[in-house]
């Protein structure tokens, strides 16, 4: 009896020791403390000192870890310092990069299994792995990028090879797998993420949807081509914003071409897993500004950048120091997987950029000779070739769980809508290299000579922002725009048997937005419109994100003729919001006209009550803001209910993509415009006053059923909206949720319902004789989630303060008490 | 006889550890199954290896605590296997507990038919 027990239990526990369970991953492994999970305690702090070898290297790096985990790697020449920086960072960040790099190359299913081979085969379809290729096999073999990707791939596969049993990264151990060996295509395959993340920009479709609701006319005028509101990144010459409010066409027919094409639209999002596009536009976006000498109360320039990005742990920057004397100092953050620094500064200039957000990628219906089979497509009469790939899928033990074949014609890769296909052009497949522009920029000496490096810039468009020491600010929104034939407009599915209809080239440098010391003395980017329309009438894309942003920095700005480093980083958490004080006093005033004239009814003074007690700051304590911007989003549903599906429609209504709410602020000047009638209810006619109240009154009702008493807690900002931060694979214990924080739709410092977004690198840089920064993001340096590096700056980063950052020229220079870890390399 | 059995509580306990330093966690089973084969009823193996398998994961666990922030690990780690930090602990010691209890019994087992009857006999006890 007693042997049978014991047999049974050691074959369940043999069993559960070597093979996963369920969810549950090997037990055996995982529970060893010698060589398991617990291991990774011994992982946790860095070492006080330690060496280590790279194969290639040249001379012996040093690197110091400073008490923020920064490390300040002096090498002697480039190749060195790169391979120092692709050690520590895989140190740090292993399984981050790794990661990306599968999502990137839609090769998921290496780890992860059949579950995420749809992921896969959207990430493929949509081409990025075949623009890599191509972006790959076109770099310049002797580029500095080109041999700071290899050296730096060294570095990693130098720590792979030398990990001890406690370094690898818990979740390796998890999922049960083995890191891969470092490409250095990896570096690329991360920017190609990157401009899925910020340059796929599909205003079409939104614009399009509409029209086939409600017509051309009032599509084109609520998704238009220039914002009403005009405070753009390259001064205009005035100093407020300007408002060309115009009135918006009343709903007019549906338009059943769009009802068709919308479909193709909608049929080939899904097909390229792309998902709804176009979030709400307050409630995310970057920001950066610059201040002149002459308005600053140092005399030097001041720069601040805040690149809102979503917010994960480990966060998708890794700073660093990188020193070889005489040549290179630069400091800031880069990508974990990519070498060098994207957003930083030097002794000499700083920079920072934010997201332009241009249409850059068209769609083309193509004529193919099989619609089942193709093997060539039609341009002017004439057949050409398809380039056709089979994509593999691998499972985690090799095996090939799926294959694709996919077609690509000159403009890029083919999707099958029904029986036609589409193909798209895409400025993210064109050969560029970021890695090149991102480490000459660390070389430059003056802003002239830091846009020269960035001139070359591709894709995602970037509002790349730079100061200098000798007081020099410049911005100029850098990428390649495509030129269209005809309007020049890049929503419209264009016929693809035609060469006529294909980009005729890129706008030269000179013409992109850019701006140079102007007299106003400071320079700002939100993502809003970069170049005011009677400027530059030039289509760069459609369907801008309201101004508010750009508004209140500028508020700021101007306001402030003695600019200090600490106002700058205040100005990063301003609870200001331009959005609440444009239709905060809407709401009221509509409130008090039905109140007058005898149509309010008691839910809708105490919501006046309770709004008219906020101070339209979107701080911590507030109770408030939370009934605003509930109302908000009833004023949207309300007064675009036109846009909505018709009862009995089998389209989502929460899909219904709304326009920006600076036209909901255009259509207030007409307040009997047709817009306002709420369609869905019958024999009455409202106007804004009565959708104004009705949307107040709502708002104060949901509220109160989801928050409790307006008094109360659940009222709160901060429990209402926090931060929430997730693991990459979004494991719950190793995640940061419900961390309260400043700001709201349309603040600087924006965010939404979900938490999930926001500001992933706060810094503001001093250019003076000795440069000064202070800066932080939200987590740590390591990727180790029982390191105390890995959140340690969340609280910083919540109570929106900043972190002086050590800039040593030597590693005398770094003072002893702050260095945590001496970490040398030799040449193996 | 006291110093006798701490000796041999920590040198087992210890021979656990290595082993599992060594060669992993199945070396537990293997160690357990030698104890049970080896040692003869008196000197209770599967008592032993039970103890002693639990005794010398502990070690390892004071060893890794020694050298990094074993407590932030079980709160990470417990909740990723949806257990509270102490008992993820207490599962990592009983799950080397019991492969050990299970395997030394079968060693015990496989003893007792290799040496048949012979060992039963009051001369060899």
């Amino acid at each position: 009896m007693r042997v049978g027990i014991a047999s049974i239990v050691l074959a369940v526990l043999l069993f559960t020791g070597f093979r996963s369970v369920g969810t549950l991953p090997p037990l055996g492994k995982l529970l060893d403390p010698a060589n398991g999970v617990w291991a990774t305690a011994r992982a946790a702090d860095l070492p006080p000192i330690e060496s280590g070898s790279i194969p290639g290297l040249h001379q012996t790096v040093q690197v110091l870890f400073d008490d923020r985990g920064v490390p300040h790697i002096f090498a002697q020449n480039e190749d060195d310092a790169y391979r120092a920086l692709g050690y520590v960072s895989a140190r740090d960040r292993l399984f981050q990069m790794e990661l990306s790099t599968l999502a990137a190359a839609g090769r998921l299913t290496e780890w992860l299994g059949p579950k995420a081979l749809e992921a896969d085969r959207a990430t493929r379809t949509l081409g990025l792995p075949w623009g890599v290729e191509r972006k790959f096999a076109a770099y310049d073999r002797k580029s500095l990028g080109y041999r700071a990707m290899t050296a730096y791939s060294d570095g990693v596969n130098a720590w792979i090879s030398s990990m001890k049993r406690q370094d690898l990264p818990i979740e390796f151990r998890l999922l049960g797998v083995a890191p891969f060996k470092w490409e250095p295509v990896n570096s690329i395959h991360f920017f190609s993420k990157m401009a899925l993340t910020l340059g796929f920009n599909d205003a079409s479709y939104a614009r399009l949807a509409a029209q086939a609701r409600v017509g051309r006319a009032a599509a084109d005028a609520l998704f238009p081509i220039n914002s009403p509101i005009q405070e753009p990144i390259q001064p205009n010459g005035l100093f407020a914003p300007r408002y060309d409010l115009a009135a918006i066409p009343a709903p007019g027919a549906p338009d059943s071409r769009a009802t068709v094409a919308i479909a193709a639209q909608k049929s080939l999002i899904a097909a390229l897993g792309i998902g709804k596009p176009n979030a709400d536009g307050d409630a995310i976006g970057s920001n950066n500004w610059a201040v002149a000498p002459k308005r600053t109360a140092s005399g030097h320039a001041l720069l601040a950048g805040d690149p809102h990005l979503d917010l994960t742990l480990p966060s998708i920057w890794y700073e660093m120091h990188i020193v070889i004397p005489g040549k290179l100092d630069v400091a800031g953050v880069g990508f974990p997987g990519v070498p060098g620094v994207v957003i930083g500064f030097n002794r000499n200039v700083a920079w920072t950029f934010t997201n332009t957000g241009s249409d850059v990628n068209d769609y083309y219906m193509e004529d193919v000779d099989d619609a089942s089979r193709p093997s060539r497509y039609r341009v002017d009469g004439k057949w050409l070739a398809l380039e056709k790939r089979i994509e593999s899928y691998h499972g985690p033990a090799g095996a090939v769980l799926h294959t694709d074949t996919l077609y690509y014609t000159h403009r890029g890769p083919m999707t099958k809508l029904n029986d036609k296909w589409v193909s798209m052009r895409w400025t993210a497949y064109e050969p560029s290299s970021e890695t090149d522009n991102f480490l000459k920029a660390g070389y430059a000496r003056n802003a002239n000579e830091w846009l020269d490096a960035m001139s070359t810039f591709v894709a995602p468009t970037q509002n790349g922002l730079v100061a200098d020491g000798a007081g020099n600010i410049a911005i100029r929104s850098a990428g390649h725009y495509p030129v269209r034939p005809g309007d020049g407009r890049g929503d419209v599915i264009r016929d693809g048997s035609l060469s006529s209809s294909d980009w005729v080239g890129f706008l030269p440098v000179s013409k992109y937005p850019f701006a140079m010391n102007p007299p106003q003395g400071f320079l700002a980017s939100a993502n809003q419109q970069p170049v005011d329309p009677k400027v530059n009438p030039s289509f760069m894309g459609s369907h801008w994100y309201s101004p508010w942003r750009a508004i209140r920095i500028n508020q700021l700005l101007r306001g402030d003729s003695a600019v200090t480093a600490d106002a700058m980083r205040k100005f990063q958490t301003d609870p200001g919001s331009v959005r609440a004080d444009a239709f905060v006093p809407r709401f009221l005033a509509a409130a008090a006209r039905e109140d007058s004239a005898g149509r309010a009814d008691a839910t809708l003074r105490e919501a006046a009550k309770l709004l008219s007690e906020w101070d339209r700051q979107y701080t911590k304590t507030n109770r408030r803001a939370v009934l605003f911007d509930k109302a908000m989003t009833e004023l949207a549903s309300r007064t675009w209910d036109e846009l909505a599906p018709p009862a009995g429609s089998h389209d989502d209504p929460t899909a219904t993509e709304y326009p920006e709410s600076q036209i909901l602020l255009e259509l207030m000047e007409t307040p009997n415009s047709p817009w306002w009638d709420d369609h869905r209810t019958r024999n009455v006619t409202e106007d804004r006053d009565a959708i104004l109240s009705e949307s107040l009154s709502a708002a104060l009702v949901a509220v109160k059923k989801r928050r409790g008493d307006p008094a109360g807690d659940g009222w709160l900002w901060s429990n209402a909206q926090p931060a929430n931060i997730y693991h990459l694979a979004r494991i719950k214990s190793f995640s940061a949720l419900g961390i309260p924080i400043v700001g709201g739709p349309g603040t600087l410092s924006p965010s939404d319902t979900s938490g999930k977004q926001g500001p992933s690198w706060r810094m503001v840089v001093e250019l003076g004789p000795q440069v000064k920064a202070w800066a932080t993001y939200p987590g740590g340096q390591s990727g180790n989630p029982a390191s105390p590096r890995y959140t340690d700056r969340l609280k910083l980063w919540a109570n929106g303060e900043l972190a002086p950052v050590l800039f040593p020229r030597t590693p005398n220079e770094l003072p002893p008490n702050r260095v945590i870890s001496n970490l040398t390399l030799h040449p193996q | 006889m006291m110093l006798r059995v701490v000796v041999k509580f920590l040198l087992l306990s210890e021979a656990f550890a290595v082993a599992t330093y060594a060669v992993g966690w199945w070396a537990i089973p293997l160690v357990a199954l030698v104890c049970g084969f080896v040692m003869n009823r008196e000197g209770r193996p599967i008592y032993y290896a039970t103890i002693c398998a639990a005794a010398g994961w502990l070690s390892l666990l004071l060893l890794d605590a020694a050298r990094g922030p074993l407590g932030e690990v079980a709160s990470r780690f417990g909740g990723v296997m949806g257990f509270p930090p102490a008992a993820l602990i207490v599962t990592t010691l009983i799950f080397p507990a019991l492969l050990a209890w299970s395997a030394s019994s079968l060693g015990v087992v496989i003893r007792a038919k290799f040496f048949g009857a012979r060992e039963m006999t009051p001369a060899n006890a």
